[in-house]
């Protein structure tokens, strides 16, 4: 019997345009999994400040600029005031801290790149995470190794209830620790 | 026949028939020439596309911009990004000048609720002071000065042309004339004080839409002051109010609501106050009275006096002043009820009643009714010995509302040419005076009209300036609406736009010095150092004073009021005597919740359903069942009503329980310049007014009324089913869904709502709630139904607007909603309220059906909704047996008026703690988890264990009545687990066996049951 094109397009190139296709979106999901999640995602600031120099090197508390973790739902990204608690007298002379004395005096205000972000309808609060003990590398990495910070977790519902559900093993460092709530109302309202 | 391909072919247009004689179009059929074409070949194109579609890729990252975070640069020292803080108000949205905590997220207000320590709102705000705040960020607000033609001028161009307006105006001797309401401030009473220094020919005219004026006629006829004392409510045991809506729209409702309702808390005391009204209006009170009824407001006096005559003439109870014998001895009770229609044996319980509550019984008027009403229930008081319940305090007046006399004279002038400034400070005279007084026409003669608003409005459409005030929040200011209450506002916003508050601008003008943001707020302080403080003897600085005082609020001041002085009796005679019509007459009611029509603009508040009716965006007027049929028409259909004054025409809706041959319409609807929301909701009453109605009442006799053959359509949030049909009939009593009884049978009886149980049957397992299990009981003898807690809820949960088209398809978004139900008659119909909202059923319903289990249950109780999640369904509403599930057909900010609510700076008025929600999603009452879940986390900072009393759900904090409470039924001491203990708590449907989490309070009514004679 002769072979018809018919056959040979649903028999053979029906089959490999197929494999090819559901492939390259296996891959390409695979692959892209991190830049979706925001994984590894390092904009570029508005003042090239180098967490490595205060954090790591200085050894600055993530405290002493991020007041509002330990009492509000957000970190805060500090005051320009709060930099130019030193910034007034030390290394005046560098461009980036002459930017950041411009936008002081100046009084207009700078445009920090978001790093980190969960969804508008989930509701994270930094206090309760932080009160209890949950250090801060524990969702962001080693910030103080960063010189452009950069995003570490996927902090996807996943990572979240991975903590929520087994936080004396994810926790093990912080005694005592329960597992957190894991009813939807608690993120999401 | 000829056939034509265009107009232009059929009229043969030039051009036409020269185009048709060849066969292609000019061009097409020229030579080709390669020469002519691009220099650039296919080639070099493709390559160019591709080369610059790999440069795009390039350029490109593959991660999601997440936006900015902008830090200040010098944050202010009390604000944290995610707290919230509070400061201390006063509302101006109405005269009651309650005082309100404004709650505010970096720096912006975002919701408001009563300041508990103001005397005498306690607390708490009505619907208007809850959605007031969608008033600041309206974006139809105006936003710089306008001028001729509505160019937009600079303020400084404005107040030179102004102040030399008024300096050549004063010269020449012209009048300068200002418009405002009642004032209520010691320092703009000073302000006006020194405008009329500056500028002699200045003349303060003030008027009120709603005002008490007839009273305060009748009370300073009588007394000689216009101060009136304050009344005790809550020490009344029997109160008649005689067209009176004290529970809706009149008075210090925030006050009255709390005081009436805190005689009806059965866990205090089964000793309830009683309730008569006789009315016309089927009003918020009469449905809450335990007696009702129905007359027509033209017989009040009549009534009155009919009432004296019974009481003193007849019980001999007290002695009749001999300078009103002469009407009272022309009327008997017998006579009035015979001629009225009204049931003489219950009447004669009525007077029983009042008799047997010596100094306890109270008559109220209503503010609609005239002053020689008022007057002769002040003797009636006097002689039940009401004094009693007269507290020290009285009302404090700056500013007596101006006559109709004088308002004529000055329309008179103005059209002579005698007026030369006229200035409308925040007053919309055009829309408000009766249009037979002419005020517009009389407007252009003014050569310069100035109009201060927050948006525009009739008046400013039509002045020579239109200059932009802030909101209340924005602005300064201090309140004296009681004996030794003072109270203050402060702005807690940075302007938004380039404007001035009203006093500010008048300050300026008084030519002494430049505008400065802070002018009115050094005068303000200037006139408390200078002027009360040192009265006050306080042991502090008048810093020190001052900043507790912003701080607080509020502050108490030792002042006596002057005591109340012997009735001059022979007033009572001179005041204008009303004639009872025979035919129709027309009533008209303050609005719920568009004020005087001010809040036309705002969506929340013209969205509240009207707490009778549940018709949202219209007024109507309300006609009786019987009245009706005579008309021959029915609700929908316009009619012509025709008064001495004038024509309008509206829609007809047909209200249980009115009076016979009674129109009633509510004012402040029928705006026609109010924004893209406010403009054409409902009907003016203008048109129908006299001279005089606003400040004689709100009674007019109609002169015809006709049937236009137009119908029209009001929506409602609930119909009411037909009365009539025999399956629909007190269905709401027969399925258990309100449960009422009678104080007499609850003290007979206790358990009277228990005998029968129904039988549960189950099919789930029961699930332990250990710890804090939320749970909600609403004790509906206290519950008014006055909507508060639905506009509170709308701020606090991010509910959408979604216009009267959307209402009419049900898809109103409201979480909590007041059920209305009628029983009895068409006629004289009994009434009864219920809020409904998410009833957190332990089985709920909904769960069960939710295919991707969006809805589940927490820990603690809470029916929770999970908006990422939800697809969709609708199951869930549809498996709902309380019908408390509101689904987004629409992105309503999107849809409503071409996404009025969706431009800036609609979105700060959101609460950022609550999820806005977008189309296609399930929502409904949360129980307020986010106030759950703050106080939760606040509970765990303290460490310390969260107890129930430490949430206040957005509806329990606005319930003037307190009828709401909410807490922990897991603690045996929570005063929520003794509702639900109580003889008298129930669910809803509770054979459904859903298990609710809300328990209902049986409503008791306090009716008289003493036999009638005869």
């Amino acid at each position: 019997m002769k072979k018809s094109l018919l056959d040979y397009t649903l028999k053979i190139r029906l089959p490999i345009f197929l494999f090819v296709a559901v492939l390259s979106f296996i891959l390409t999901y695979f692959f892209s999994r991190a830049e979706r999640d925001g994984v590894g995602y390092a904009p570029q600031q508005p003042i090239a400040f180098s967490h490595k120099l205060h954090a790591g090197t200085m050894g600055i508390d993530c405290k002493y600029c991020h007041t509002g973790v330990t009492v509000s739902r957000h970190a805060t990204i500090p005051a320009v005031s709060v930099c130019m608690n030193c910034h007034s007298v030390v290394r005046k002379a560098k461009p980036e801290i002459i930017k950041l004395t411009k936008a002081f005096e100046s009084g207009v205000a700078l445009p920090w790149k978001r790093v980190h972000k969960v969804p508008e309808y989930v509701y994270f609060n930094h206090s309760v995470h932080v009160n209890k003990g949950v250090p801060c590398a524990q969702c962001h990495g080693k910030v103080e190794a960063m010189d452009v910070v950069s995003q570490v977790s996927e902090l996807t519902m996943a990572s979240c209830i991975n903590c929520h559900r087994n936080a004396p093993q994810v926790l093990a460092g912080i005694p005592g620790i329960k597992n957190g709530p894991d009813n939807c109302a608690a993120c999401h309202r | 026949m000829s056939y034509w391909r265009s107009l232009r072919e059929l009229h043969g247009e030039q051009g036409v028939t020269e185009q048709k004689a060849h066969e292609f179009m000019a061009g097409v059929t020229d030579k080709f020439d390669p020469s002519e074409l691009s220099a650039i070949s296919r080639k070099q194109f493709l390559a160019m596309l591709t080369a610059s579609a790999a440069f795009a890729a390039a350029g490109c990252t593959d991660y999601r911009d997440k936006g900015e975070i902008v830090p200040y640069t010098k944050r202010p020292e009390e604000v944290i990004p995610g707290i919230a803080n509070y400061y201390a108000s006063t509302c101006d949205a109405c005269a009651q000048s309650c005082g309100i905590l404004i709650k505010t997220r970096e720096g912006r207000p975002v919701k408001v609720d009563g300041n508990p320590d103001h005397p005498i709102n306690k607390g708490k705000t009505c619907a208007i002071g809850q959605a007031h705040i969608l008033d600041l960020y309206d974006p139809a607000r105006l936003r710089q000065p306008r001028g001729k033609e509505n160019v937009p001028v600079r303020w400084s161009d404005v107040d030179v042309a102004v102040i030399d307006a008024l300096r050549r105006a004063s010269a020449a001797g012209k009048e300068i004339a200002l418009i405002s309401h009642a004032v209520h401030s010691p320092s703009v009473r000073r302000l006006f004080d020194d405008f009329k220094k500056k500028y002699p020919t200045a003349s303060f005219y003030f008027y009120d839409v709603n005002n008490s004026e007839p009273r305060r006629t009748a009370w300073e006829a009588l007394t000689g002051s216009a101060e009136i004392p304050v009344i005790r409510w809550e020490d009344a045991n029997v109160i008649l109010a005689l067209e009176s809506d004290f529970l809706g729209t009149e008075g210090i409702t925030m006050e009255q609501i709390r005081s009436f309702a805190s005689r009806r808390d059965i866990m205090k005391s089964p000793d309830f106050n009683r309730l008569y009204c006789v009315e016309s209006a089927m009003s918020l009170t009469g449905a809450n009275s335990d007696h009702r009824f129905r007359l027509r407001p033209d017989a009040q006096r009549e009534f009155v006096l009919a009432l004296l005559n019974e009481i003193a003439t007849v019980r001999r109870v007290g002695a009749i002043p001999a300078e009103v014998k002469q009407f009272v001895e022309s009327t008997s009770l017998k006579k009035f009820a015979a001629r009225f229609e009204l049931p003489l044996p219950q009447l004669m319980r009525l007077v029983d009643d009042l008799l047997r509550h010596p100094e306890k019984s109270l008559v109220v008027a209503g503010d609609v009714l005239p002053a020689s009403v008022h007057a002769a229930v002040f003797v009636l008081n006097d002689i039940l010995s009401a004094r009693r319940l007269y507290a020290a305090e009285t009302d404090v007046v700056y500013s007596r509302l101006s006559s109709s006399n004088a308002i004529e004279t000055m329309v008179a002038r103005m059209l002579s040419g005698a007026v030369a400034v006229i200035i409308h400070l925040d007053t919309n005279p055009v829309f408000h005076f009766p249009a037979a007084i002419g005020y517009e026409a009389a407007l252009k003669n003014v050569p310069v009209s100035v109009c201060m608003s927050r948006g525009e409005n009739e008046t400013s459409s039509v002045c020579t300036y239109s200059l932009p005030l802030h909101h209340a929040y924005e602005s300064w200011g201090d309140f004296h609406v009681r004996t030794g209450v003072y109270s203050f506002r402060q702005p807690v916003i940075a302007p938004l736009y380039d404007t001035r508050q009203k006093e500010a601008v008048l300050l300026t003008w008084l030519g002494t010095e430049h505008y400065s943001d802070s002018i009115y707020r050094q005068y303000l302080m200037k006139h408390w150092e200078t002027e009360i403080f040192p009265a006050l003897k306080r042991p502090v600085g008048f810093k020190s004073f001052w900043h507790a005082a912003l701080h607080d609020g509020v502050i108490a001041v030792n002042e006596i009021a002057p005591p109340v002085k012997p009735f001059k009796i022979a007033a009572v005679a001179a005041l204008p005597q009303p004639h009872v019509a025979d035919g129709y007459t027309l009533l008209l009611t303050g609005s719920h919740y568009v004020g005087d029509g001010r809040f036309a603009g705002n969506g929340w508040l013209q969205e509240l359903p009207h707490p009778i009716s549940k018709i949202v965006w219209d007024n109507y007027a309300a006609l009786a069942p019987m009245t009706a049929k005579e008309l021959g028409v029915a609700s929908n259909d316009m009619i012509q009503v025709t008064t001495v004054a004038g024509t309008q025409s509206l829609p007809v809706f047909v209200q249980p329980g009115m009076a016979e041959h009674v129109i009633t319409m509510s004012m402040g609807y029928g705006r026609w310049h109010a924004g893209p929301i406010g403009t054409g909701v409902g009907t003016a009453v203008a048109p129908l007014l006299q001279k005089d109605t606003l400040m004689a009442g709100g009674v007019v006799p109609i002169t015809g009324v006709k049937k236009t053959g137009v119908t029209y359509e009001l929506v409602s949030t609930q119909e009411h089913h037909a009365l009539d049909d025999a399956f629909l009939k007190d269905l709401h009593l027969k399925r258990n869904i309100i449960c009422e009884g009678t104080v007499e049978l609850y003290a007979k009886d206790p358990e009277f709502l228990h005998h029968e149980r129904p039988q549960e049957m189950s099919i789930t397992r029961n699930i332990e709630y250990a710890g804090v299990k939320w749970a909600m009981a609403i004790d509906l003898n206290k519950c008014v139904a006055c909507n508060a807690c639905v506009a509170g809820c709308n701020v606090e949960n991010n509910i959408p607007v979604v216009g009267k088209d959307q209402v009419r398809r049900g898809r109103e978004m409201q979480w909590i909603r007041i059920d209305r139900y009628y029983a009895g008659t068409p006629e004289a119909p009994t009434l009864s309220h219920q809020p409904m909202l998410c009833q957190h059923c332990d089985n709920a319903p909904c769960e069960n059906v939710c295919p991707v289990v969006a809805t589940t249950h927490s820990p603690d109780g809470l029916n929770q909704m999970t908006y990422n999640r939800c697809v969709g369904t609708k199951y869930c509403s549809n498996n709902c047996p309380y019908k408390v599930r509101r689904f987004n057909f629409y992105n309503f900010r999107h849809e409503l008026s071409d996404g009025y609510y969706e431009q800036d700076p609609v979105g700060l008025v959101h609460n950022p703690e609550v999820t806005v929600r977008s189309r296609g999603v399930m929502e409904k009452c949360s129980f307020c988890v986010q106030r759950i879940m703050e106080a939760r986390q606040h509970a765990a900072e303290q460490g310390r264990s969260l107890a129930g009393s430490d949430v206040h759900t957005a509806c329990q904090a606005a319930c003037p009545a307190e009828a709401i409470v909410f807490g922990d039924m897991n603690d045996p001491s929570s005063s929520v687990s003794h509702y639900r203990k109580h003889n008298l708590g129930y669910n809803v449907l509770e054979e459904v066996n859903a298990r609710p989490n809300v328990t209902y309070v049986a409503r008791l009514r306090n009716v008289d049951e003493t036999p009638v004679n005869g």
